[in-house]
């Protein structure tokens, strides 16, 4: 008769487990993190006051409303405004002649201001924007 | 005649290291997530031909109620340029990027002295957005 030999009891390395926790959150962290972001990135326009008004009727103005897109003067929509915007551009070389001087309504969508601000910047424009500071006068 | 001392043997639990490790871990990620703006509620505006974005040294959002955010922190324009100035510190151009994330419903008059913030601080600006969803074909 054969005698049964008895098995050794195994236990689980205890001192990996801290080794194991460390990678199994390490992996489920990279997973929760990679969700890459999309973008476009602009040269920042410089600010102008409103009343530095200095070689102004030299650049592009464009004015933006929630509804329209004004480009000297006359009220174009998006396609249109891309193409004659390119077309204005065409001609001027120097980067100081290929400022676009942009004034947005206070009540334009930030979806309709970087459509704008995206077709400027496709046709070789530099956006710059027309801030204008509210100042209190007290009148005595 | 000198009786010995009995030898006591101290040796460390190691059976807790993975506890241990798992609650330092949680410790540096509550830390990590202090720079988080995932609570932040908005909705990226559309657009084609994007890029990926990189990586940000800051995050500068407004959310659907026009809240403006540094990092996840609620702050005014006002204090905005200096508190991008500090982080931004003496980065080399081109590694500055400021991710800009705006509620695409978000009027001018809100996003546009947020912008002019970024560009005081000398920020590379980025607009974070979403990919235009085509049109349903028929």
């Amino acid at each position: 008769m054969k005698l049964r030999r008895g098995k050794p009891l195994v236990d689980p390395p205890a001192l990996a487990s801290s080794d194991i926790a460390f990678i199994l959150i390490i992996f489920f962290l990279v997973c929760a993190s990679v969700q890459p972001e999309t973008g476009r990135a602009q040269t920042l326009p410089k600010t102008e006051e409103k009343e530095d008004k200095r070689d102004q009727s030299k650049n592009l103005e464009v004015s933006i409303t929630p509804t329209t897109i004004v480009l000297n003067g006359s009220p174009l929509q998006l396609p249109e405004f891309a193409a004659r915007i390119k077309a204005a551009l065409e001609p001027k070389q120097r980067p100081e002649d290929r400022v676009v001087v942009v004034k947005s309504a206070p009540d334009t969508e930030y979806q309709q201001w970087i459509r704008v601000s995206k077709a400027i910047d496709d046709a070789g424009g530099v956006v710059t924007l027309e801030l204008t500071k509210e100042r209190t006068i007290t009148v005595e | 005649m000198k009786i010995p001392r009995k030898q006591f043997t101290a040796s460390i639990p190691t059976f807790a290291m993975g506890d241990i490790g798992f609650l330092l871990l949680i410790f540096f990620v509550i830390l990590a997530r202090a720079q988080d703006d995932s609570h932040i509620q908005w909705r990226p505006a559309q657009l084609e031909d994007l890029e990926a974005a990189g990586v940000p040294l800051a995050n500068v959002a407004i959310d659907s109620g026009f809240k403006t955010y540094l990092n996840g922190k609620e702050i005014s324009v006002e204090n905005l340029s200096a508190r991008l100035a500090a982080i931004l510190g003496d980065a080399p151009a081109g590694r500055r990027n400021v991710f800009l994330k705006v509620h695409r419903t978000a009027a001018a008059q809100t996003f546009e002295p947020v912008i002019e913030a970024i560009g005081e601080a000398g920020g590379d600006l980025v607009h974070i957005l979403e990919p235009e969803s085509e049109p349903p074909s028929p």
